[in-house]
């Protein structure tokens, strides 16, 4: 028997369309901010405000030309893109939205580690896709892309795991539950360092190292027009999505929230589309304040102050679940 | 660190020092040329030149023109020490033009020699290239330019040889070209940057993808003609480029332009200033990928756009300058506003300050990076912010004053670090001297009026003459045959002095620190290729 | 070297927060125009009474943009307003003051013959 009900909730809600239509609303949050916060407009004339404006630019670029150059590796340049995104999508599949995920489970316990893992994989194709371009703008932009992902990856995972230990398990749909203090108020030292951590994952920021145009022109981007462009595009944006979905579940208390009336899921929905906005808002700002950092000095800061951070962090939450917390 | 403007050699008469060094060999002409002309052959001028350096620490080639003397070539070299400003002439056969280089005695000549060779012929004997330097690569062999045999539109470029094969190269860089079409230049110029690893080992420059021929052309246009087009080799210091040539005709017409001018031309020259410096900070800002600093300088820029569409007619190309005077008065009622408006700009610079000296991610990407000593900074020739931001205290408004800056009281900014830091925070800072400069002016116009009546056709003769353009030095050389059209225009653009600065400063540092490192030169190639 | 975010906070973050409540500095062209000065250099307009057909604005012009037409009789100069630099010095050289400035500076158009500007008994202002 064919399930609607899953099907529905896979292609349309809280699934594929919900996602990507988040995405391009968070993309317009964004631009809006940054416009404002630099005291100018930005997007005005697509759509009442310029809303529609990500959508505008995303058509644009499908109806560009697609050229490949000849030297490059054709399969993996035409779906690393295409891959990724999927595989973000499919991540955030994981993650309760409207009180549960998007296949209506709860879960199962370790699957914090498995979305995480995808979001390992994804930036891995992201390299793979600057690398097999066969450009030299490319080939930098890509190796400075594995460098810093690979650096922050590590603790970024321990930094996640703070509000699993708190929670007593591995599993989201149980740490988000769990959380009648949000884990920001019990952690905030991991939810600073973890914000830091996830904009230097996100590539944004200080640390947007491999989107520097003013050396390398585009990146990994280089050689993408047309369509794959608009899939690598859609792919960082998805990112930031997956990342900023992410701290809300580990440290805002996910979708949960009070009801007042009616369905539970859809203020459920509201809940986590206002706490998202509202991380998306503070990294935002974050990038809007600061110059780029050079690349020794990005990963300076990884290992000599964000890993050495991230494991006192650590050690200090377990520190406060097993003696403090019980007494209160 | 800023450092009082302190000259130790101001006092030494380099013009004694050559007639006791050199007495009988050379033949001094004094008042011509700048303080004197010094005529000499072929192998005497490195002489003069060895004597001058040893003499005075600060001496320095502004630039080398050619000239096309009929049977002969004339090569002038004009030098500046720390009091005089003066010319060395020397000529070349035309069917043997070969004269000796002076590379080794200093070192910034290297660009000028390899200009006069491309455009004139002439031969520097030890300071070769393979291929062009200005010109393109289609030019055809055996033609310059700038002689007076060479019709301009008779010139035919050869064919673009056919594209080789490369071999793909995979996850090995070698050589990166931060090619004529990049992002973080504005305009387009080649630099070949070979890099081992992330440092930087060489650069190699290839300018001349802007050059006009507006030397050539000044010669076939009359002298008011001429005064648009010089004005158009920049678009960011046009008033300045329109300013110098119209100095250098009053200077062989001899004319005086009267007091009210004088003021107006200051005025209109520190709000390009103004325009200028504005424009490189927020350019800075945008090249170490600080978006937000960018748009507000370039918001608070506006306001100085509208005084200059207020001042002149138009937001960039102000054309102010005519001969004997300037083209439109300064009406009383314009006053006020271009008060308030530099009021408001007064009152953001702490702010600005505070964030050029202060911010933790300036400090990052733009303290030590790119350091200057101040030795090589007197040997490369530079000028300008460069040079200032490293110690070496030239500006031609303190140096040898023009116009009315003789009367206004300003400071000159030194700053002794010599790193991006220290060249920005130079700029940062004479953005509030030139607003206390226009401030004053405009308190102190005199009246009376505003122009007088030049003859349109020139009487034969030569004139040198400098100014200080926001981004340095700027020179030119104006020679007449009692025609109403130039024999030879010549002007030489600070960038065109400042990249050999660029060249030397990039080796060893990593290559994420090109573009700071260069975007402080403030380079604005369509005045390096004129 | 990091940001160093907690001792000493960039004076950045109070100036990028209050302009979220501050009007944005942006001029909404086209739907908003700016206010020119009477004397800005625009489109040159050109008084047919008073020219005596001397020539001088095409012999000064530095761009080569006024070619001097046969019209009625009397040569008369034609304005060709892409090779225009608008500097004015016609108006300038012209001894009957026949050349006055205008405002009007939209000027761009997709057909190249509407910026050859004939002499012509009756004025027209604007393109």
């Amino acid at each position: 028997m064919i399930d609607f009900d899953l099907i529905l909730r896979i292609l349309i809600f809280p699934g594929f369309t919900f996602i990507l239509l988040l995405t391009l609303f968070c993309d317009w949050v964004e631009r809006k901010l940054e416009a404002r916060l630099q005291n100018r407009v930005g997007p005005m004339v697509a759509g009442p405000g310029g809303i529609l404006q990500p959508l505008a630019d995303f058509i644009k670029l499908l109806t560009k030309e697609d050229i490949e150059p000849r030297d490059a590796k054709k399969t993996v340049f035409k779906f690393a893109p295409l891959i990724a995104f999927t595989i973000m999508v499919f991540a955030i599949c994981f993650l309760p939205i409207d009180g549960a995920s998007v296949l209506s489970t709860t879960g199962f316990n370790g699957d914090l580690i498995v979305i995480l893992t995808f979001s390992t994989i994804a930036s891995f194709l992201l390299f793979l896709s600057g690398w097999a371009s066969c450009n030299p703008y490319g080939t930098i932009g890509s190796a400075r892309v594995l460098t810093q992902f690979l650096g922050y990856d590590i603790p970024l995972f321990m930094l996640a795991l703070t509000p699993a230990f708190i929670a007593g398990s591995l599993s989201i749909f149980v740490i988000a539950s769990s959380q009648t203090i949000p884990y920001i108020l019990l952690a905030p030292w991991a939810f600073v360092l973890f914000i830091i951590a996830m904009q230097a994952e996100l590539e944004k920021g200080p640390f947007d190292v491999p989107d520097a145009e003013s050396e390398l022109v585009g990146g990994l981007e280089t050689e993408y027009t047309g369509a794959k462009l608009a899939f690598l595009h859609l792919t960082r944006d998805v990112q930031i999505v997956f990342g900023a979905a992410l701290v809300v579940e580990l440290f805002l208390g996910g979708p949960y929230g009070p009801v007042f009336f009616g369905l539970p899921a859809f203020w459920y929905s509201l809940w986590f589309v206002l706490k998202l906005l509202a991380v998306v808002i503070v990294a935002e700002y974050i990038t809007t304040l600061f110059a780029r950092l050079r690349i020794d000095q990005v990963l300076s800061a990884n290992w000599r102050i964000i890993l050495p951070a991230a494991i006192l962090s650590l050690m200090l939450t377990v520190a406060m679940v097993t003696w403090v917390y019980p007494l209160v | 660190m800023r450092r009082q403007n302190q000259t130790p050699n101001s006092n030494i008469d380099i013009i004694n020092v050559i007639e006791t060094k050199l007495k009988d060999k050379v033949q001094i002409q004094l008042g011509q040329l700048g303080k004197a002309a010094i005529v000499t052959s072929n192998g005497l001028h490195r002489d003069v030149l060895k004597a001058m350096v040893e003499a005075d620490e600060k001496t320095a080639i502004i630039a080398i023109t050619g000239l096309d003397l009929g049977a002969n070539l004339g090569v002038l070299y004009h030098i500046r020490t720390s009091n005089a400003f003066l010319t060395i002439r020397a000529e070349v056969p035309k069917d043997n033009p070969k004269i000796q280089t002076v590379i080794d005695i200093i070192p910034g000549a290297v660009f000028h020699e390899l200009e006069v060779s491309d455009l004139l012929g002439v031969v520097f004997e030890g300071n070769r290239l393979p291929g062009h330097f200005v010109l393109s690569e289609y030019w055809p062999e055996g033609v310059y330019p700038l002689r007076k045999d060479v019709k301009a539109s008779e010139i035919k470029l050869n064919p673009p040889p056919p594209e080789e094969e490369k071999q793909p190269e995979y996850g090995k860089i070698v050589k990166i070209i931060i090619g004529p079409q990049h992002p973080a230049l504005l305009e387009p110029e080649k630099f070949a940057v070979t890099v081992d690893g992330e440092t930087v080992t060489k650069v190699e420059p290839r300018i001349g993808y802007v050059h006009r021929g507006i030397e050539k052309a000044a010669e076939s246009r009359t002298y008011l003609q001429d005064v648009y087009l010089i004005e158009r080799i920049c678009g960011i210091c046009n008033t300045i480029h329109a300013c110098n040539f119209v100095e250098g005709v009053e200077k062989i017409l001899k004319t005086e332009v009267p007091p009210r001018a004088k003021y107006l031309r200051v005025i209109a020259l520190e709000l390009n200033r103004l325009h200028s410096h504005l424009l490189t900070l927020g350019h800075a800002g945008l090249e170490i990928g600080y978006e937000t600093l960018f748009q507000y300088f370039w918001r608070d820029r506006e306001p100085i756009m509208d005084l200059i569409e207020l001042t002149s007619g138009n937001r960039v190309y102000a054309s102010l300058m005519t001969v004997g005077g300037v083209r439109r008065d300064l009406k009383d009622t314009d006053l006020p506003k271009i008060k308030t408006t530099l009021e408001d700009l007064r009152k953001k610079l702490p702010f600005y300050r505070q964030i050029y000296r202060d911010e933790p991610s300036i400090k990052a990407r733009m303290q030590k990076v790119g350091v200057l000593k101040r030795e090589d900074a007197l040997k490369l020739c530079v000028v300008g912010p460069v040079a200032r931001g490293s110690g070496v205290d030239i500006d031609v408004r303190k140096d040898e004053p023009y116009e009315a800056y003789g009367e206004i009281p300003f400071k000159e900014i030194v700053y002794t670090e010599g790193d991006t830091w220290a060249r920005m925070n130079v700029r940062m800072n004479e953005v509030e001297e030139s607003i206390n400069i226009i401030e004053y002016a405009i308190d102190h116009l005199p009246t009376g009026p505003f122009r007088v009546k030049a003859p349109r056709v020139v009487p034969a003769g030569e004139a040198v003459n400098r100014v200080e353009a926001p981004r340095g030095e700027l020179f030119c050389y104006i020679k007449s045959n009692g025609t109403a059209f130039p024999e030879r225009v010549k002007v030489r653009t600070p960038t065109y002095a400042n990249i050999p600065a660029f060249l030397k400063t990039a080796i060893g540092e990593n290559i994420a620190d090109v573009p700071p490192n260069f975007v402080s030169l403030d380079p604005c190639f369509s005045c390096t290729d004129r | 070297m990091t940001k160093t975010k907690k001792s000493r906070i960039s004076p950045m973050w109070k100036r990028t927060v209050s302009h979220i409540f501050t009007k944005p500095a942006t001029t909404k062209y086209p739907f908003v125009k700016p206010q020119l000065p009477d004397d800005f250099r625009g489109q040159p307009v050109f008084d047919i009474k008073l020219c005596v057909s001397c020539g001088l604005c095409s012999r000064d012009c530095p761009a080569k943009a006024i070619e001097m037409v046969e019209v009625e009789g009397k040569r008369r100069p034609q304005f060709k307003l892409d090779q225009c630099i608008f500097c004015y010095q016609c108006a300038e050289s012209c001894p009957r003051n026949a050349i006055k400035s205008s405002v009007f500076y939209e000027l761009a158009t997709t057909d190249k013959s509407s910026l050859v500007i004939k002499p012509q008994t009756s004025v027209k202002k604007g393109a």
